[in-house]
């Protein structure tokens, strides 16, 4: 079942993180032509070889429905599979898998994967407030009838922080907790940050001390181990074994995939503790026959630190209750012994919306394909890739191969 | 009375719940089909999708299955709880409330304490809000209290009402006008003033004997924005007076509708209320409805909707 790793990535494109406020400023139907054109010369493919399409439908400026259809107008294609994707910062992944199974179903050859992720212009009459003003609720459903808008909103339960918050909590209750090692998974993302030019933190080196001493936003969390909003914007191309084998770059070859949805809020989760991660990890593992030993790299979905550390231990890297002591007796940076997040993660790459997934997938796509200047690792063939959405609700896996 | 929080809109299949709450009991559904016990409200159980549920009575008692601290208001309407313990409670039935957790000392706190129900009255009309304390208090009822009670007044009454304090800022939109102000006259000579001031020196303003003929009010009237701005001759007697911040701009207006003329010579009074507060980027904004009315008449000749920011 699954895979059989004849689909790979062969391109990718991402906009340098940028502050929002001197980001430029460009339509989204814009931004998906000139990220699939520059995904394209990276690939060495051209645009008439693009036959699929996966696009993400929530925040796309221009439309709220018939969005590929109008990307697809806008870039001059026709293609034979079409898919928006709603998985919040789980998006990424689950493009990737989505395009490479259609790819080995035999539906279309060069699927173009992207999330653009800068502002678009303001109409001339647009107030910039309604921004604020729908940002205001993070996540969470207002609309008459959603539960989270009867149920949770009255309490001040809203956003992802105190979500995040509340799990890192009883994990401490259920395991302890070690703010060190928290802090230390900031850290060394943050020096992978210093070889990354793109990085929005890169000159800014970061302490343990520093983490721990900045504000507290909900305990345990420091602002330090939060993410910070970026604008910016990626794509990749995800092609047949075949074209792959005309693009300029080694390819990453998918071989195994999982995703799995548990909950919207972790309230409801059988245990808060235990990530939709676990199930997909297995399953992406096996399809693609490597077990965590096998894995040169792992790209783990950084929103918060404490989403790094369930992560690791629920795909399977170290035993329940094991990943501080994990965290502290290994060097996570790209010069270390298990390297983790080797852009930076997006702790210190920055978050551009739902495309900060894609920043992790392209940083596995760089280390296979010898593309990662300045930070390269040696011999890197595996690459371990996650996802998460939501408050840790939705959860994606992929193992990317080098050809 | 509302509150500046968002507030549950009940919908058909919840309502049970939240009139339970009003009446000081908690009522969950449980499943006729798998027993299974559901929260939230719904209409199919969660556990077998059957389509025949119960409300039952529980008691409410519950763990602690986790908590945060918010250092930082997850909405800044919620800056008068910092810091505030959101939480999520296990009821014995196995179900999980999100909730927050009052009167407990932060170090007391404790993952897998035992607690209990407090029902909170959030609003004057009695809606209630379910929170939970822990076992050794008190617990019950939370009664209402209303937050301009317990606030310092200055020599002339007025309530003293800081900018931070949001519940009590809310409190005063409560659309009740003040009493009337002192009266002004508004004469020919005023309005000629104003004419001349303005350059709208039109006859149905300024030329009494064409008015008599020709005016459908039979005499000149004042012009709207005349009237408008007489309000600076107006006292009116708010019943509070907000503190505490460092700028305070006149916005300008919301709505300017003169719904009734000014004949010359009438004697003209207003009253005003506070329509509504609301929070930005920008800080706190108060919009004060002015109403200004020819004495004896019904129908406001100004309505004016200033908009006051503080910050
Ligand atoms: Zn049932």
């Amino acid at each position: 079942m699954g895979l059989a790793g004849n689909a790979a990535i062969v391109g990718a494109a991402q906009y340098k993180p940028e502050k929002y406020q001197t980001a430029p400023q460009m339509f989204h139907l814009e931004q998906v032509a000139d990220l699939a054109h520059k995904a394209l010369l990276d690939a060495g493919l051209h645009k008439d070889d693009l036959d699929g399409l996966v696009i993400n439908g929530p925040q796309f400026h221009e439309a709220s429905v018939f969005v590929p259809a109008m990307a697809a107008e806008y870039l001059g294609i026709e293609v034979n599979f079409a898919e928006v994707v709603d998985l919040g910062g789980c998006t990424a992944v689950a493009q990737v898998w989505r395009a490479a199974a259609a790819i080995e179903m035999g539906l279309c050859q060069a699927v173009l994967c992207v999330i653009p992720a800068r502002m678009a212009p303001l109409a001339p009459d647009e107030d910039p407030a309604w921004m604020a003003q729908a940002m205001r609720y993070g996540g969470h459903s207002t609309a008459f009838g959603a539960p989270e808008a009867e149920f949770d909103l009255p309490y001040g339960h809203m956003g992802q922080n105190t979500g995040y918050a509340m799990i890192a909590q009883r994990y401490a209750a259920q395991y302890g907790y070690d703010q060190a090692a928290m802090a230390k998974i900031a850290v060394d993302q943050r020096f992978n940050a210093q070889y990354h030019k793109d990085a929005i933190f890169r000159g800014k080196e970061l302490t343990i001390e520093e983490v721990l001493a900045s504000r507290m936003v909900a305990d345990p969390l420091h602002v330090l181990e939060i993410v910070m909003p970026v604008a910016g914007g990626a794509a990749v191309i995800v092609a047949s074994k075949e074209l792959a084998a005309r693009a300029k770059k080694r390819p990453a070859f998918v071989t195994g995939f999982g995703e799995r949805l548990s909950f919207k809020s972790p309230t409801y989760a059988n245990e808060m503790t235990v990530t939709p991660v676990a199930e997909a990890a297995k399953r992406a593992f096996a399809m693609a026959g490597l077990t965590p030993q096998d894995i040169n790299a792992a790209q783990i979905y950084d929103c918060y630190t404490i989403t790094v550390l369930l992560s690791l231990e629920d795909a399977g890297f170290v035993p329940k209750g094991e990943g501080q002591r994990f965290i502290k007796e290994h060097n996570l940076t790209w010069k270390g012994d298990f390297p983790l997040n080797t852009h930076g993660g997006q702790l210190s790459f920055g978050q551009a919306a739902s495309a900060g997934g894609f920043s992790q997938v392209i940083e596995a796509f760089d280390q296979i394909s010898n593309s990662a200047e300045g930070r390269q690792l040696e011999g890197c063939d595996n690459v371990f890739v996650s996802g998460t959405g939501g408050v840790m609700s939705e959860q994606g896996a992929l193992i990317l191969q080098g050809g | 009375m509302a509150t500046l929080k968002p507030m549950p809109a009940a919908t058909k299949i919840s309502a049970p719940f939240w009139q339970a709450l009003k009446e000081n009991k908690l009522k969950i559904q449980q499943c006729n089909s798998c027993d299974g016990w559901i929260f939230f409200p719904r209409n199919h159980c969660s556990h077998c999708l059957a389509h025949d549920l119960d409300w039952k009575q529980v008691n409410g008692d519950g763990i602690l299955y986790s908590y945060t601290l918010a250092r930082i208001p997850t909405m800044p309407e919620f800056s008068d709880e910092m810091p505030q313990a959101l939480a999520v409670v296990e009821l014995a039935q196995g179900v999980r409330i999100n909730t927050t957790l009052i009167d407990v000392a932060e170090e007391d706190i404790k993952i897998g304490m035992a607690v209990k129900p407090v029902f909170d009255k959030v609003t004057s009309d009695g809606e209630t809000l379910l929170r939970f304390t822990a076992v050794n208090n008190a617990g019950g009822v939370s009664d209402y209290v209303d937050p301009l009670e317990g606030l310092e007044r200055n020599e002339s009454g007025q309530v003293q009402v800081p900018v931070s304090n949001l519940a009590a800022l809310y409190a005063l939109a409560d659309n009740k006008f003040t009493g009337w102000s002192n009266t002004v006259v508004v004469d020919q000579e005023l309005i000629n003033a104003f004419a001349e001031l303005s350059g709208d020196d039109y006859w149905l303003h300024t030329d009494p004997e064409r008015a008599k003929v020709e005016s459908p009010f039979k005499t000149t009237i004042a012009h709207g924005s005349l009237v408008q701005v007489l309000q600076s001759r107006l006292t009116i007697g708010l019943p509070f007076e907000i503190t505490g911040f460092k700028t305070m701009v006149n916005y300008g207006s919301n709505r300017l509708r003169f719904p009734a003329p000014v004949p010359a010579s009438s004697t003209i009074h207003g009253r005003s209320k506070v329509k509504d507060i609301s929070m930005s980027h920008k800080g706190v904004q108060l919009t004060l409805e002015m109403n200004i009315h020819v004495l004896g008449n019904d129908k406001p000749s100004v309505i004016n909707d200033l908009v006051i920011l503080y910050r």
